[in-house]
């Protein structure tokens, strides 16, 4: 009996089910994809969608930078937000979770998929060659076509460079050469690696004794980690300035707390930490949201046309486009004349004259009026002289690039970058 | 005088199964109703929301047997690992390790697809994936059967820690660059498994637009098959016997021992086997990709009494309420991710609630009773 009763159930469930679906195809499609009355329609037929890695009424971290992204360039571009298709909540570690969101996604109508973490790269390039129809593009990732799929990063490193410079001037006058860096990762992933670099040679560019010690915590965010970190920066290596490549402004605070200062990442933190955060490495994601937004809908309909109409599958813009900079420098703080020496030296990068990873070192001469002078030496680029291959540090050349030698590639700054300069101590 | 407590519980002496489903009827609309005026609150239309959960989105989108194909993708591993672990449980076997064994079961699926996936045609190295999957992931659980069969120790804390180990074995895999992974894309300067070989992914059947995972008819044959087992065989008597009394099952003449490990294989094996088949279905290995079968298989389970045809029910009516939830959610702000994970919880919640009531009645405490 109980069994019938079972049974008769699950054909009534799914008796209702054919039934709701029969009735709501019936000639009346676009009713029902974007039935409700709490979601106005927009001002264009383009539709966008988003895969988030947590959710995206989230008010800090990764999804919300590129929530606010993507609403951001919606508005400029005169779409409503609200019309944002989003499966968030994604974990980029379920390849079938992120196959099934795009599905979601382009399903509900999306012209244009943005997937934001590494970790959805699998998927995103599966269902670019399923979906022809429909635009693919994947931040942080390096998987692209020729069509409608593509992959965008930041020059942050440049970013990195600039608040480099603010750390190195603070250690001067601090008479400290001992800066800390809370890391994610270091040599494991270009991205941290590249950072910490780019950071160390801020530094040194002001403060030509300045040493970076990296503190690595094996996970992208963990607050009690991140503090940690910091202090065991500070009680070991008695670190007057702290940078960091984690999620949360908690090196930032411990700086405080030690009446240290420091240099945080994504956000500006100096709401957090007023009396010790000087500026962040910070990105302007919808600089790219709007341009790739753009060129989609100028491929009117044709998808395949997008890569083409980016100029290219692998946008990677810097501080030149607005992408990245580093935030306005808390100048109560900060060592005095340094936001002359980053405005220079941000001009100068945006001129194209010169990047971080050259074999041009740079040097300041600063005027008793303020002005700064740039001074450019050709000097060989150094590493430590390790690299990590496979998981193992094995002896690498010590020179990365010759005097007067053009930068490192961008795959390499992007994608490969395995080891340290001189100058960077792990532990 | 002793303080007493204001109600106690007592037994329904009338739990018929007409009542029983009238209450669960009455159920699911108290939580629908509970969870309208959730989403009210967040500014959204209940019966527009509902409406686009129970189709899943499905009308009026452009690819809908895209969303039928991924509706079973996380319908078929649901229901047998709740048909599995209802084996265990209907010995009072209390397997909690439902993650950990899926885990090793697609581990181990996975470690067959790179290692034999170039060789091997395409049906026999789903078999073999499935055979791999299936011994991974109970041998997993078998050692715990073994080691409460002779030591007597406590099945519930041990497959629950080692839903940990699995996981982080599996995340060592996942994370560790390295030149003897072969596990990972050796072209990516970051970790990343590589997709399996062609003939390692699930074989389909295409009809028309719509490719039918050949899963859900290997799971639509164990449900079948363990319907039969359970209801018409001596292994199937000899699992009610020792849930209901051990020392009966011994009195009787049966071997509890090797019964309890006999049956706790083949329900890991099963789970194993369901984790065969998501990653084959996937056509690639992933850090975590349980989607919380394992814990969401006891809630079907037991919302289901054990009871085969009660699990396919339970666990269909789930999965669309979780796949509904993600289609119905797209479109509104509003409704994040965790607002489905917490509307999803709160009808649950309360189904499990009027299931107590059907059975067990508060009654106002008497206070001559007390004297």
């Amino acid at each position: 009996m109980k069994k019938i009763l079972a049974l008769a159930l699950a054909a009534a469930m799914s008796l209702s089910l054919a039934a709701c679906g029969g009735g709501n195809n019936g000639g009346n499609n676009s009713a029902a994809s974007n039935p409700s009355s709490a979601v106005p329609a927009g001002d264009s037929d383009f539709k966008v969608g988003a895969i988030y890695i947590t959710s995206q009424n989230d008010m800090a971290g990764y999804t919300f930078q590129h929530h606010n992204g993507i609403t951001t360039a919606m508005k400029a571009l005169g779409l409503d937000p609200a019309d944002l298709i989003i499966v968030d909540g994604v974990p980029d570690t379920d390849d079938t979770a992120v196959a099934t969101a795009i599905d979601t996604v382009v399903n509900q109508g999306a012209d244009i998929v943005f997937g934001i973490s590494f970790g959805y790269i699998n998927a995103m390039d599966e269902k670019a060659a399923q979906y022809p129809d429909v635009i693919f593009s994947h931040g942080t990732g390096y998987m692209a076509n020729d069509t409608n799929f593509n992959n965008y990063f930041g020059r942050i490193y440049q970013a990195r460079y600039l608040t480099g410079i603010a750390a190195g001037m603070k250690s001067l006058e601090l008479g400290n050469d001992s800066i800390g860096y809370v890391a994610a990762y270091n040599r494991q992933y270009a991205e941290t690696c590249s950072g910490i670099n780019a950071f160390a040679l801020g530094a040194q560019s002001a403060n030509p004794d300045a040493v970076v010690h990296v503190n690595v915590i094996d996970t992208w965010g963990d607050e009690a980690l991140e503090r940690q970190a910091a202090q065991a920066l500070i009680d070991t290596y008695n670190c007057g300035v702290i940078s960091q490549h984690c999620d949360s402004a908690q090196p930032q605070l411990v700086a405080q707390e030690n009446n240290a200062f420091g240099c945080g990442y994504n956000s500006d933190m100096t709401e957090q930490a007023p009396n010790a955060h000087l500026t962040s490495a910070i990105w302007h994601w919808n600089v790219y949201y709007q341009t790739a937004i753009e060129a989609a809908m100028a491929c009117n309909g044709d998808a395949s046309k997008f890569v083409e109409n980016m100029g290219g599958n692998a946008y990677y813009a810097g501080l030149a486009e607005g992408f990245v900079d580093a935030s306005p420098l808390n100048e109560a703080i900060a060592a005095p004349n340094t936001k002359a020496v980053m405005d220079a030296v941000r001009d100068l990068m945006i001129s194209g004259e010169w990047d971080v990873f050259s074999g041009v070192k740079l040097s300041y001469n600063i005027s008793d009026d303020g002005k700064v002078e740039i001074v450019k030496l050709d000097a060989p680029l150094y590493s430590d002289g390790v690299e990590l291959k496979d998981g193992v540090l094995v002896d690498r050349d010590f020179e990365i690039v010759p005097a007067g030698g053009p930068s490192v590639d961008d795959g390499v700054i992007k994608g490969s970058m395995n080891y340290n300069v001189a100058g960077v101590i792990e532990g | 005088m002793k303080k007493q407590p204001l109600f106690h519980v007592v037994k329904r002496e009338n739990a018929g199964p007409a009542r029983q489903l009238l209450s669960y009827v009455a159920a699911v609309v108290l939580a629908l109703a509970v969870g309208a005026v959730l989403l009210w609150v967040q500014g959204v239309e209940p019966i527009t929301f509902y409406k686009q959960l129970i189709t899943m989105g499905i009308p009026g989108s452009r690819y809908p047997w895209r969303a039928l194909e991924n509706f079973i993708k996380l319908f078929v591993p649901l229901l047998i690992v709740s048909l599995a672990l209802s084996l265990a449980f209907k010995m009072r076997f209390w397997n909690i390790g439902g993650e950990g064994q899926f885990i090793m079961g697609t581990f181990w699926a996975g470690f067959a697809a790179m290692k034999l996936g170039e060789s091997l045609p395409q049906p026999l190295m789903i078999v073999v994936m499935a055979a791999a999957g299936a011994l991974g992931g109970g041998l997993y659980g078998v050692f715990v059967a073994a080691l409460k069969v002779r030591f007597s120790t406590n099945e519930t804390l041990l497959t629950l820690m080692l839903n940990y180990v699995a996981l982080y074995f599996l995340q060592y895999f996942a994370e560790t660059k390295a030149g003897w992974n072969f596990f990972l894309d050796p072209q990516s300067a970051r970790p990343k498994f590589v997709k399996f070989p062609a003939s390692a992914q699930m074989i389909t059947i295409p009809i028309g637009p719509f490719n039918l995972n050949l899963s859900l008819i290997a799971a639509i044959a164990v449900c079948i098959i363990l319907f039969v087992y359970l209801n018409y065989t001596k292994g199937g008597y000899e699992i009610a016997v020792v849930g209901d009394s051990p020392n009966t099952a011994r009195y009787a003449g049966m071997k509890v021992g090797k019964i309890v490990i006999r049956t706790i294989f083949l329900s890991a094996a099963l789970i194993g086997m369901a984790g065969a088949f998501q990653v084959s279905s996937a056509g690639i290995l992933s850090a975590s990709l349980t989607n919380d079968v394992g814990w969401t298989g006891v809630v079907v389970a037991w919302l289901a009494k054990l009871n085969t045809v009660g699990i396919v029910v339970a666990s269909l009516l789930i999965t669309v309420l979780q796949f509904g939830c993600q289609a119905a959610s797209t479109t509104y702000p509003s409704i994040d991710a965790n607002f489905a994970n917490l509307l999803q919880g709160v009808i649950l919640f309360i189904v499990l609630a009027a299931d107590f009531f059907t059975r067990f009645q508060l009654v106002r405490t008497k206070k001559e009773a007390v004297k």
